[in-house]
């Protein structure tokens, strides 16, 4: 148990503590110079970036979620229905999982390359011309969104496909024979049943994007000019990039509130809802 | 007509989780003339292996992969040896503070990463172990712990306690009866923490970017990013190292998947 419990203190609670306190000075490179009590707050609220970046953030929260969660339900769905080959399609299809953020970003990074990639050949062959999608800042964030779903999908569809399983297939069974179309059949028993779940798998991917670094840092490193700068990727390069290391603590002191009052919803699901 | 129409459809999802990865294969399959062709073709004509053949002789890749293997081997342990004795104090004593305890652990699960890079970053250098080995499995450790606890607790607490007891009676002690009777029936939990947690070492970008700097410390995800930003785009080989990289989480998973499953599934619903 100790052991637990200091590891965790000294490597979670006191960096977050620390990260607290640093967001209170004015600093200099990795050098506090000034304590200016809330200062960095209050400039947080009046840099329009930092509004331009939580906005971008929400886009991409939202935008993925939008994607990911029909896409994830219709996949369970099909995977859950008793046709030979299943565990091959269900192996295949959640591959996408273990590829992580960087990989993702490069093999999509050289998928959508202007000047060679089959995506821009596809494009060309549909009409749409040669088009670069991720130098055009309009369509850079619906790019990423779109990469971004390919990467966190598997998610969605294992823990819904796990909850699809545990309903009795008597029910689905009985109420076919009472002529219910399958749509009714979705939507006032699937749906219902698995509610808990998707609340759940919301609630982490909203997390997943909403912190997410490394594959927008990859990708577009926040380009072209901005378009693309999420709030955790300007925490991120405040610090690394610029090294405007008390902003950056106070970006990432909003993120952490914004990431508690999302866990306590998840709490809240977890112990209100019955699990199926 | 309907079962016609599901496959169709399973066929067609599974062609978008793999033909990114197929294309990042056949890239490198290619020779440097042919990454370059355009419209693109899919099948490499002739095949080559000289992509892999650069990027394995060159001695920088094979290091990060060693890098990678190696702090997740170690993070696996410290992981597993704190977590599951952790665990199993939650669930079989009773102390003051107990649920308190095990509630403010797993709290700390909802800190963000990029929340406390910083600190982590003055936290290494203060204590003079950036650019080693040893912060990484400190920090990775530290994120995998609490979800991993909660996870043993849950399968401690399905071991009935009257085993222990007869373990005790049969003269073990306390930690003869965990060692030897309980860690064992608790195999499949284990065997699904140590994988979810080399997986989440080795597909790590962020902590191992800014915890170390050298290129003996570098870790296969920093190695890869480094990549193109060294020496320019060179696709057929960066592709090559891509597939490297991709090769043993790949292979864990399609050999163990069932444990990554129930993993996952209990980590996200119990935890």
């Amino acid at each position: 148990m100790l052991p637990a419990v200091l590891l965790i203190a000294g490597v979670s609670v006191y960096p977050i503590a620390s990260a607290a306190y640093i967001s209170l000075f004015q600093t200099r490179y990795l050098e506090r110079v000034a304590f200016i009590g809330m200062g960095n707050y209050r400039r947080l609220l009046s840099d329009p970036a930092a509004w331009h970046n939580l906005s971008l953030s929400l886009v991409y929260v939202f935008g993925s979620l939008a994607v990911v969660l029909p896409f994830g339900i219709g996949v369970a769905m099909l995977l859950n229905q008793p046709v030979r080959l299943r565990a091959f399609f269900r192996t295949v299809i959640i591959l996408p999982w273990v590829v992580s953020q960087t990989i993702v970003a490069l093999l999509w990074g050289w998928l959508l390359n202007p000047d060679f990639g089959p995506a821009i050949y596809l494009a060309q062959i549909l009409g749409f011309g040669k088009i670069s999608l991720l130098s055009n800042p309009r369509a850079a964030l619906a790019t990423l969104i779109g990469v971004n779903a390919w990467g966190s999908y598997p998610i969605a569809v294992i823990l819904i496909l796990a909850a699809l399983q545990t309903i009795p297939a008597e029910l689905r069974d009985a109420s076919r024979v009472d002529g219910v179309s399958a749509w009714q059949n979705f939507a006032n028993i699937t749906l219902p049943l698995i509610r808990p779940t998707l609340l759940v798998v919301i609630i982490l991917l909203t997390l997943l994007y909403f912190n997410m670094v490394t594959l927008v840092f990859i990708l577009t490193g926040g380009g072209p000019v901005a378009a693309t700068e999420v709030l955790s990727l300007r925490t991120f390069n405040e610090a690394f990039q610029f090294w405007q290391v008390g902003y950056s603590a106070t970006l990432g002191i909003v993120i952490f509130v914004f990431n508690v009052v999302f866990s306590l919803l998840y709490i809240r699901v977890l112990r209100q809802e019955p699990l199926y | 007509m309907r079962r016609l129409a599901i496959y169709l459809g399973l066929v067609c999802v599974a062609a978008v989780a793999v033909l990114p990865i197929l294309w990042g294969l056949s890239t490198a399959l290619k020779t440097k003339g042919e990454v370059v062709t355009y419209p693109p073709r899919w099948i490499p004509n002739p095949p080559t292996l000289q992509n892999f053949a650069v990027v394995l002789q060159e001695p920088a890749m094979p290091r990060h992969l060693g890098n990678s293997l190696l702090v997740g081997l170690c993070t696996i342990v410290v992981t597993l040896v704190v977590a599951a004795h952790a665990g199993y104090a939650l669930a079989r004593f009773s102390f003051p503070g107990r649920q308190a305890l095990a509630f403010g652990i797993l709290a700390t699960a909802m800190i963000p990463g990029i929340s406390i890079l910083v600190p982590l970053y003055y936290l290494a250098a203060k204590a003079k172990i950036y650019d080693t080995y040893g912060i990484l499995v400190a920090v990775y450790s530290a994120w995998q712990v609490p979800t991993t606890m909660w996870l043993m607790r849950g399968f401690f607490e399905a071991v009935p306690r009257e085993l222990d007891d007869s373990a005790l009676i049969d003269g073990c002690s306390r930690w003869g009866a965990f060692y030897r009777v309980i860690l064992p029936l608790s195999q499949p939990g284990l065997a699904a923490a140590a994988l979810l947690t080399f997986i989440f070492v080795w597909n790590d970008f962020l902590i191992a970017f800014t915890l170390t700097v050298s290129d003996s410390r570098r870790m296969i995800a920093v190695g890869l990013y480094q990549f193109v930003s060294q020496y320019g785009i060179e696709w057929g080989s960066l592709m090559a190292a891509v597939i490297l990289a991709l090769l043993p989480v790949m292979g864990l998973f399609l050999l163990l998947q069932r444990r990554f499953i129930s993993g996952l599934t209990a980590g996200a619903m119990k935890g």
